[in-house]
């Protein structure tokens, strides 16, 4: 699958989840997206369905009334899955911070991989979050690979017993060896 | 060669939607995503976990790409023109009962949608293939190929077939079908992993189809024109309402088709 994962790559489709952000966020992502800064020539394509999305990019505090839809959507997205959090707000509650309403920042309710900071953060920021959210879906999917290897236990063994002759035979070399 | 055409009809189609973003990205003043995009996609589609609602409803998705592939050949391959349009017809429905098989609400929509499509667009259909069969006397693809274009004697249907064009391939004035922001993709939205692969391909296979109409009605060169003037009205206009859209294919398409016809006739 080595040779699929390099054309994988090309090819991370967003959901985009705003979970009570002030839409400076989204504007920004909106302008990425544009002709200016064309998020799209990576193969970005912001899809709206969670069943056929890689990135969760998230903005916003978690509003309490936004808090289920925001667990519920993680949970939709097939691994391998990468969670993106945009602003300042997303990674710590922002200047909403303490507010009743407010659950300051996703991580108390999902993992996240990347945290863009900024308030809203420029599209360069947001493009340079992209490209660490692609390394880390890459490892992830390289992870979830790892145990499918067919005949691992027993290429495993051999590598351990491998292993323990060469010492052996190390050893007795060196007993060997003159002074 | 018709043969390798319909063989490795995907592949063909998947490097029509590359270049068809492409184009698209360029009138739009920005680069867009390089050729073999489709193909990076699918590569990314086979990876991801694979979760389906109920077996049926995967069965349903291979079901229409097959059938669609079916339809495909026949109409590349020398056959009926009418045996094709009803094969696409019964991929289409097959379509429809996935969308109505699962309790969800944007795939119910989107499969009323999706019928009120076929609504749309068959009765053009049909009658392009009895005009064909008025002029050039024959059902089959082959000869109403040999027949030369039919640039002069069939101009009001090649404005509907344009129209159908823009159905077909989910263009912008056109395409309520796969609404994506308004109602998430409408029949693919509970499709994840693979079978939405299978989906995204089927969807190869609807540009050659509708492509292969316009071939046989003007070659190359209005495949081209229809090609070009499809992106181009998809940037340019909004997106119309089921109500409205099965009105303009009504009130605009299906007067022009008969029009010609009986033009044809007299």
């Amino acid at each position: 699958m080595k040779w699929f994962r390099q054309w994988a790559q090309k090819s991370p489709w967003i959901l985009h989840y705003n979970a009570g952000s002030c839409n400076g966020c989204d504007i920004e992502i909106l302008a990425a997206l544009g002709p200016d800064y064309d998020l799209e020539r990576f193969g970005v394509l912001n899809r709206g369905n969670p069943k056929q999305s890689d990135i969760f990019l998230v903005t916003g505090p978690v509003t309490y009334r936004s808090r289920e839809r925001l667990v519920e959507l993680y949970t939709q997205i097939p691994e391998p899955k990468v969670v993106v959090a945009m602003g300042a707000c997303t990674a710590t509650g922002g200047v909403f911070r303490g507010m009743y309403n407010v659950e300051d920042g996703i991580d108390t309710y999902i993992p996240v991989d990347v945290y863009i900071p900024g308030c809203a953060p420029s599209p360069q920021l947001l493009i340079d979050g992209m490209a660490k959210a692609l390394e880390i879906w890459v490892q992830k999917s390289r992870d979830i690979e790892k145990p499918h290897r067919l005949f691992g236990g027993i290429r495993k063994t051999l590598h351990y017993l491998d292993r323990r002759t060469m010492a052996q035979t190390l050893a007795q070399s060196k007993e060997k060896e003159p002074q | 060669m018709m043969v390798w055409i319909v063989l490795l009809a995907p592949l063909w189609g998947g490097f029509i939607l590359g270049a068809e973003r492409k184009i698209r990205a360029h009138m739009q003043h920005r680069m867009g995503p390089p050729l073999l995009q489709p193909f990076y996609d699918m590569a990314k589609l086979m990876q991801k976990r694979t979760t389906i609602i109920h077996s049926g409803h995967a069965l349903l998705a291979l079901g229409y790409f097959v059938t669609l592939w079916i339809a495909v050949g026949v109409v590349l391959l020398d056959g009926n023109v009418l045996w094709a349009i009803f094969i696409h017809l019964l991929a289409s429905v097959l379509l429809v009962t996935a969308g109505f098989s699962v309790p969800s609400i944007f795939s119910h929509v989107g499969a009323n949608r999706e019928l009120l499509a076929i609504v749309s667009y068959e009765p053009i259909l049909l009658l392009l293939g009895v005009a064909w069969y008025v002029s050039s006397g024959s059902w089959e693809s082959g000869a109403i190929a040999l027949g030369g274009t039919y640039w002069t004697s069939m101009p009001l249907l090649g404005v509907a077939l344009l129209m159908v064009v823009l159905l077909k391939t989910g263009k912008s004035p056109f395409d309520m079908a796969h609404a994506h922001q308004e109602i998430v993709g409408g029949v693919e939205v509970e499709y994840s992993g693979i079978f939405y692969e299978v989906l995204y391909m089927a969807r190869f296979l609807e540009y050659i189809f509708i492509y292969a109409f316009v071939f046989l009605w003007g070659g190359v060169v209005a495949v081209a024109l229809f090609f070009v003037l499809a992106n181009l009205i998809d940037n340019a206009t909004a997106r119309l309402t089921p109500a409205q859209t099965v009105r303009w294919f009504y009130a605009l398409g299906l007067p022009l088709a008969l029009l010609n016809l009986l033009g044809l006739v007299a």
